[in-house]
């Protein structure tokens, strides 16, 4: 049934994250954590799966001392969203 | 046969790695992509700081001149003094935020260019000001036109951009105020500078403050 929807996204967290960076042009961790309120390990591991997709950019820096992670979407993410968008859409209007 | 979850059910809360059906995924693109959107929201304090700076210094200028004193010092020099706050403002208001949207960043660069634009209008002003002192032209009776078309183009944008329509009536207001100046004397040029400024920056200031603090405590609400 699911076939044509884009498994890296077809997953409630990682979905969750890629709606929220597309509304967004960059966003910290603790904003995705906040949003999504998953916990920080689980949400870690979905933003590694996104990275390795290549649907998002992860930056580290250090902000007043503190490591920081900072996500952006990619231009191969919102083309990825967009398609998994279309998918939806379709198997709706069916 | 397809499973069918009633969008009441899905459980953003407790989000794990699990198989979506097609109505959860766009619920649940649509409440991310809302709870974005209720971050947006500006404090509105710069808005309200400019707008009562400006509106103050004119009607200050207008008292003077009605009434016949003189303060010890000029009082469009808050309009510079009003910088430092505004640094504070900015810098306060981008360490709490833990997102950029793109909007923050094209806004950050049009209010930029306008006090840019405003500083070089203020020396522009000044010197033609002196050679027109040399003749009978009454150069400093409309100089409020050129700053109130001015002031017109970032609050136009803004509120446009931002959905703010109380700031777009705001630009308005600045552009007709800017033409009514032109066949206007100085004294009345100063209280419509003052009303521009309320109706551009103020108003619109208090009303996405208000906004602002609705949107917070429906979000401290919602987490209770």
């Amino acid at each position: 049934m699911f076939k044509d929807l884009d498994p890296i996204l077809h997953s409630q967290l990682r979905l969750a994250v890629m709606s929220l960076l597309i509304s967004v042009k960059e966003a910290e961790f603790t904003y995705l954590k906040e949003k999504t309120e998953a916990t920080a390990g689980n949400l870690s591991v979905q933003i590694q799966k996104l990275k390795d997709a290549g649907y998002i950019e992860v930056i580290k820096s250090f902000k007043d001392n503190y490591p920081q992670t900072t996500c952006k979407i990619t231009q191969q993410g919102v083309k990825a969203f967009e398609k998994y968008v279309a998918a939806l859409q379709t198997y709706l209007g069916k | 046969m397809r499973e069918f979850i009633f969008p009441e059910t899905i459980n953003v809360y407790k989000m794990e790695e699990k198989q979506l059906s097609e109505n959860e995924s766009l619920e649940l693109i649509s409440k991310m992509i809302n709870k974005a959107k209720q971050s947006y929201k500006d404090t509105g304090v710069s808005s309200m700081m400019w707008g009562i700076v400006i509106s103050l210094c004119s009607l200050v200028r207008f008292a003077e001149i009605e009434f016949g004193f003189s303060l010890p010092f000029n009082i469009y020099w808050l309009t510079f003094v009003a910088v430092i706050p505004q640094i504070l403002i900015s810098i306060r208001e981008h360490k709490g935020k833990n997102y950029k949207t793109y909007d923050d960043t094209y806004m950050l660069y049009v209010w930029m260019g306008f006090g840019i634009s405003i500083g070089l209008l203020v020396f522009i002003t000044s010197v033609v000001g002196n050679e027109a002192a040399k003749s009978s032209f009454p150069f400093y009776e409309y100089i409020s036109s050129f700053f109130l078309l001015l002031y017109g183009i970032p609050t136009f944008i803004t509120g446009t951009a931002c959905k703010v329509k109380p700031m777009l009536w705001g630009a308005l207001l600045c552009w007709i105020c800017s033409i009514a100046t032109v066949y206007s004397n100085g004294k009345i040029d100063l209280l419509l500078t003052a009303l521009a400024a309320i109706f551009a920056w103020l108003i619109p200031g208090i009303i996405m403050q208000l906004d602002f603090r609705k949107a917070k405590n429906e979000l401290v609400r919602n987490h209770v």
